[in-house]
């Protein structure tokens, strides 16, 4: 699957490499993304100082006295044509959450189910990590199936805790630290996935899975 | 063992060192002194300094020594006394117990830094000791610095050969940028005005990102909808919902979905944070080759 999409390289700025997958979110792009920044951490690139996998796109941070962006491009190339795949080490995390959000029975009515029939049909599989990184531990997943599909709320949250479990455009994402979020608030959850304190600081990667229990 | 107890701080005094890089996929931005460059020259007038110092900005530092310890400070244009005394910008001191210290805006600059000959007893986090502003951690409580506080200060370092603090030559003329991961989605009219037409720092900065006043309605008309988020680097130039330019600086939000123009080279990045509001900004296209060999 990864080896269908060829990804277009570019700069960010004078010392990042973006190589994204395509323009817009897909399932094939996200694990082709995925896939990539893996293969580029086996491998071990010479003057690489960073990797970080987004929604369709890897950024390779580097330096530049060690290797310059048309040779990390070539090195790149090369990555996304190699044969074979990185074996999945992809962790499984399970999350009890509280379906208590004060959006819950907006976003049931539209996707037009009773609270307890969205409740099991947001529960019926699990869904992946797209991405993190948008704050510290945070994290999406996805996708849901298309009738459960809604879109982010008109107006911006100043801010939600901590364990906030949020819903929009087809993903459910959880906020280890209080953000300020456009999206619907379905409930809460005590599973947290940023501690300063620990090496490394957040344990659940992008690819993981994650299976979601209604306290 | 020695300390300092702050007198006075505007809302953003921080205490800043080499920064946290490489945890953007955990959601944290490097943070960092926003000029880099500034903060290392006050630790080459000292010769050895620890890696904490601290930043301020045009509101100011005052604080009282409680014990000798050498400093000095570097960073923009501020007025320096102690115990009353004018001193020359950049300096270079060796306080005794009770000096008081007391530093105001001078002609030019944001953001001063204070560095002293030995580490300041913060706790580690992440493997450093920078505030991020925008996790709220690092430094001292995760917070900016407040009258009252008292910062211990551990053993002095090995002595190192420091320098007689001279003024830096700071360069001018356009930031130079390289083309943004989405220049591609604006118009080859806002494109080449971009590089063409004049912009101004706007009074709204702060050590995440620098709004830019666009006097000429550049972007008035760039309506790009819905991008794909992807990591956000330091100097990325993002245009908002409302045409807003923003410049993303060192306690950068560590993603984002807004389309980016342009990319301000490293080199400029230090040069570009101490831009005080008002001060008009144009910026030059430069290849990545180019810019991967300039030095700030």
């Amino acid at each position: 699957m990864t080896d269908t999409l060829t990804p277009t390289l570019l700069p960010l700025g004078d010392r990042g490499l973006l190589i994204r997958f395509a323009e817009s979110l897909s399932d094939d792009a996200n694990r082709a993304a995925i896939g990539f920044a893996a293969r580029v951490e086996a491998a071990g690139v010479r003057g690489v100082v960073e990797i970080v996998p987004n929604l369709v796109s890897v950024l390779l941070r580097y330096e530049p006295g060690a290797i310059g962006f048309d040779a990390l491009a070539g090195e790149v190339r090369l990555l996304v044509s190699a044969p074979g795949q990185p074996a999945a080490g992809d962790a499984e995390h399970r999350v009890t959450v509280h379906f208590d959000g004060e959006d819950l029975s907006e976003v049931a009515g539209l996707v037009r189910l009773l609270v307890a029939d969205f409740i099991a049909a947001h529960n019926a599989a699990p869904l992946r990590v797209l991405a993190t990184g948008f704050a510290p531990g945070f994290i999406y997943c996805g996708m849901h199936p298309e009738a459960l599909v809604v879109p982010r709320r008109g107006v911006v949250r100043r801010q939600v805790p901590a364990g906030t479990v949020l819903f929009a455009a087809g993903q459910t994402a959880i906020t280890s630290t209080a953000i300020p979020t456009g999206w619907h608030v379905i409930g809460h959850t005590e599973f947290r996935n940023f501690d300063p304190a620990a090496e490394p600081p957040t344990t659940v990667r992008a690819g993981d899975s994650v299976a979601f229990v209604a306290s | 063992m020695s300390a300092i107890r702050i007198t006075r701080a505007g809302p953003l005094a921080t205490l800043q060192d080499a920064g946290r890089p490489g945890l953007l996929r955990h959601g944290i931005s490097a943070s960092g002194p926003m000029d880099r460059t500034a903060f290392e020259r006050a630790g080459v007038w000292l010769g050895a300094a620890g890696a904490t110092g601290i930043e301020f900005t045009t509101a100011g530092l005052g604080f009282v020594a409680e014990g000798s310890v050498s400093i000095a400070v570097d960073g923009g244009s501020f007025e320096l006394s102690i115990d009353g005394e004018a001193k020359s910008w950049p300096s270079r001191a060796l306080l005794s117990a009770g000096s008081i210290v007391d530093i105001r805006p001078g002609p030019a600059g944001n953001y001063g830094y204070l560095r002293f000959d030995r580490e300041i007893d913060v706790p580690l986090v992440m493997g450093s000791r920078a505030t991020s502003s925008i996790a709220g951690i690092g430094g001292l409580d995760g917070r900016a610095l407040r009258a009252g506080d008292v910062l211990p200060l551990g053993a002095t370092l090995p002595r190192g050969r420091g320098q007689h603090p001279t003024p830096a030559t700071v360069a001018d003329g356009p930031i130079r940028v390289i083309r943004g991961i989405h220049a591609d989605r604006f118009s080859n009219a806002i494109r080449q005005r971009f590089v063409t037409d004049a912009f101004a720092v706007s009074p709204q900065l702060d050590r995440m990102g620098v709004r830019l006043a666009d006097p000429g309605q550049v972007f008035a008309e760039a309506k790009i909808l819905s991008l794909v988020s992807d990591a956000v680097v330091p100097g990325d130039i993002q245009i908002l919902g409302d045409g807003t330019p923003i410049v993303l600086m060192r306690d950068h939000q560590p993603t984002g979905g807004y389309p980016r123009i342009a990319t301000v080279v490293t080199a400029d990045l230090d040069r570009f944070s101490q831009l005080r509001p008002g001060t008009q900004v144009r910026f030059a296209p430069v290849t990545v080759a180019h810019a991967e060999g300039l030095k700030p």
